[in-house]
């Protein structure tokens, strides 16, 4: 009997302990050994919310701060940005934020009025361009460090073009003829991957910056203040009509096609064009170190389009990080450390968006984004993403949107349901 | 006696509580906020995220499409995975074979499943087509209309095996006395089915309609790595609606009031599945 009780308060004591032990550790896990002192060692934990470019970036900041700054150890969760990183952030804004958080520009506008991010230093935004601040700034302060960039638009098989004679088209008449000379030659016009609901929410904020934001920059906050709405609203149909235009004119498989999949059609000769983004160059290299790709803004219905721009790599850091020094001396290293830089850019195949840092990675679409900087036709979309928000907004329309384009809904139904989403358009 | 029972039931219960009992608490208790997840003020709104949720047709069609999902698993895995169980259990050569080809995909997650599936339906099976020639759709994830289908080829092939081997553990108990009997009584195979095996067979029904039923009400994972509960929303589960409202669209207090009728719908289901079930079973 003695026996028994004996074994019982064991288990139970290791069963409780365990539980203790469950309940005690934080999500963030052990943040300091020191007090943050020049010389303490100190631990910081890190929430990077990653696109698929991004993964394996911490192993070469890891690699670059133990040689700097040995003191400090980066504890890294890394996860994606699309599906988990604001799950990870609601996480973390009840029990605790991590001390540094890397996301997307448009993080900042999500996060910072929340008062959970810490000011940026100049010191460190100085180092970057001054196009970096312009959308992670509210009310005069900097919360985001914007670390490199993507460009976004219509990727296109320059020897296609060569061998076809098609110029780059500026108006939809252009853009047009090529998809009916592509059709007459049995070439299909656009390579998508629509079963990645993710790629047609970002084709539709391409098209909408193209038509909505370049024409009313402020369409976003009058949509909220009831002034327009996508039913009522030419341009916004026309944008959302786009992917018609696409659907139309890509091959039947769309919706069962995932990225790589569908890159690797583009890079075969198998499609002509792609409306896309940087993450794509990957896999395009990956597959054919040698294929030839350039970029153009798909055209709007007034042939000004710009080509898009969007900040990537955000770091962000927390308003109540008890080790701000350490803190500033990773911020230092991202900013100082033009190596590591050039690293991550040509890892990424990224654009910097720190001065003096330039990628050395060949990019074939290099000589058409210099050209459409040069002609100041570049636009950023976080103006975009900042007024209509992703989560819960254009996730959910982009759902809408394959709705209507396999019949499921009628385009009417498609504006509405965007329309009665007018409240989740915020992040605030 | 009943201190050392109290004692090892005391840590389970702690965990249970905690883990369990207090979130749902805390979720009926949001369900009547619009907190949206992460901003500290919690505006009580009374039940209007659950009149919202009547009128909602997202939320209605992620009902819809569960529940076709849970009467397709249930009705499928039960008939399927008895047909195979009775199979083995007739004596046939290399049964343990079988038996671990079957059962093997159960072991593997439901996110690597999803996976799998879509390479299947998009890569493999169409290259079947080119090299024999045909013209079969296999593109299954890509229409609204055959989402379904490949959803339920998907998961009834992870779990199939799974509930088998709680069939043929049932088939196994059965007396053989009991088969002689109605033998002797002249009763044919298919009476000795009818009339001795699902009877005998009854709490082992209840084990998988109620686990079928109540795990496929709660899809999710499959979803993730498949459809993204797409094209469109035609895949999207209860549970997925609930996530991506609650927290991809900071609508936490409108997500935890789906996930209170959720709940609510799996006690019901499970308590009437259990009643029902239970009052069919016989003893040996």
């Amino acid at each position: 009997m003695r026996k028994q009780k004996l074994v019982s308060l064991m288990l139970v004591t290791a069963m409780t302990a365990s539980l203790a032990a469950g309940c005690g550790s934080t999500s963030g896990g052990e943040k300091s050994e020191g007090g943050g002192g020049s010389d303490e060692k100190v631990t910081l934990t890190v929430l990077a919310g990653q696109s698929t470019t991004d993964a394996g970036i911490e192993d070469m900041i890891d690699e670059a701060l133990a040689e700097k700054y040995p003191e400090i150890t980066l504890e890294w969760e890394c996860v994606d940005w699309g599906n988990d990183f604001q799950p990870k952030m609601q996480q973390y804004m009840q029990s605790g934020l991590p001390d540094i958080m890397i996301g997307k520009a448009q993080d900042v506008a999500t996060y910072a009025p929340q008062g959970v991010l810490g000011e940026i230093k100049g010191d460190y935004l100085d180092r970057g361009l001054d196009a970096a601040r312009e959308n992670v700034t509210f009310d005069g302060k900097t919360y985001g460090l914007v670390y490199n960039a993507m460009y976004q638009g219509v990727y296109y098989n320059k020897k296609m073009f060569k061998d076809n004679n098609w110029e780059i088209p500026k108006t939809q008449d252009d853009l047009k003829k090529i998809i009916d000379d592509c059709k007459a030659k049995k070439i299909t016009p656009f390579g998508s991957h629509m079963v990645d609901t993710w790629s047609i929410g970002n084709v539709t904020m391409q098209f909408m910056m193209n038509d909505v934001f370049n024409k009313d920059a402020q369409w976003g906050d009058k949509f909220r203040d009831g002034q327009t709405s996508f039913s009522d609203s030419k341009e916004a149909q026309t944008a959302y009509e786009y992917n018609k235009l696409i659907f139309d004119n890509t091959f039947p498989e769309t919706f069962s096609t995932e990225q790589t999949d569908c890159d690797a059609k583009m890079v075969q000769g198998e499609v002509a064009m792609k409306v896309s983004g940087s993450w794509s160059i990957q896999n395009f290299l990956d597959i054919d170190e040698n294929f030839e790709f350039g970029i153009f803004p798909f055209p709007n219905q007034t042939g000004d389009s710009k080509l898009i721009f969007e900040p990537n790599i955000t770091v962000m850091t927390s308003a109540k990080t008890e080790h701000q020094d350490a803190v500033d001396k990773v911020l230092d290293l991202l900013t100082s450390d033009k190596d590591l830089a050039v690293e991550i850019l040509d890892y990424t195949k990224t654009a910097s968006m720190l001065k003096d840092v330039t990628p050395t990675f060949p990019n074939p679409s290099q000589e058409d984004i210099d050209k459409y900087a040069a002609e100041g036709n570049i636009v950023d979309v976080t103006l975009g993403n900042n007024q209509l928000v992703w989560g819960g907004f254009q996730e959910e329309n982009a759902k809408d949107i394959a709705a209507w384009l396999q019949g499921d809904e009628s385009f009417e139904e498609c504006l509405k349901a965007s329309d009665d989403r007018v409240d989740a358009s915020t992040a605030n | 006696m009943s201190r050392q029972y109290l004692a090892l039931v005391l840590p389970g219960f702690i965990i249970f509580t905690i883990g369990l009992i207090i979130p749902l608490f805390m979720a009926v208790r949001y369900s009547f906020t619009s907190w949206d997840g992460m901003s500290p003020e919690k505006v009580f709104v009374g039940f209007q995220n659950y009149v919202e949720l009547m009128k909602d047709s997202d939320f209605r069609d992620a009902w819809w499409f569960t529940l076709k999902f849970t009467i397709g698993n249930t009705i499928i895995q039960n008939v399927v995975a008895l047909l195979f169980a009775i199979a083995l259990d007739s004596g046939i050569k290399a049964q343990k074979i079988y038996r671990t080809i079957l059962f093997v995909p159960c072991l593997i997650s439901a996110l690597v499943v999803g996976f799998v599936w879509l390479k299947m339906f998009s890569n493999v099976l169409p290259a079947l087509n080119d090299f024999l020639g045909t013209n079969i759709n296999f593109l299954l994830f890509g229409e609204k209309k055959t989402v379904l289908s490949g959803l339920l080829i998907a998961n009834n092939w992870q779990w199939i095996g799974y509930w088998m081997l709680i069939y043929l553990a049932g088939l196994q108990s059965v007396p053989s006395d009991l088969y002689e009997a109605a033998k002797v009584d002249g009763a044919g195979a298919v009476k000795r089915f009818f009339n001795v095996t699902i009877p005998m067979l009854a709490p082992a029904i209840t084990i998988c309609v109620v686990g079928i039923t109540t795990g496929s009400l709660k899809v999710y994972d499959l979803l993730v790595s498949s459809t993204k509960g797409g094209p469109g929303r035609a895949s999207t589960s209860m549970i997925y609606q609930t996530y991506t409202t609650a927290i991809n669209g900071r609508q936490y207090g409108y997500g935890c009031a789906m996930s209170v009728t959720l709940v609510i719908v799996l006690l019901l289901v499970a308590l009437v599945q259990v009643k029902g079930l239970k009052s069919k079973e016989v003893q040996a």
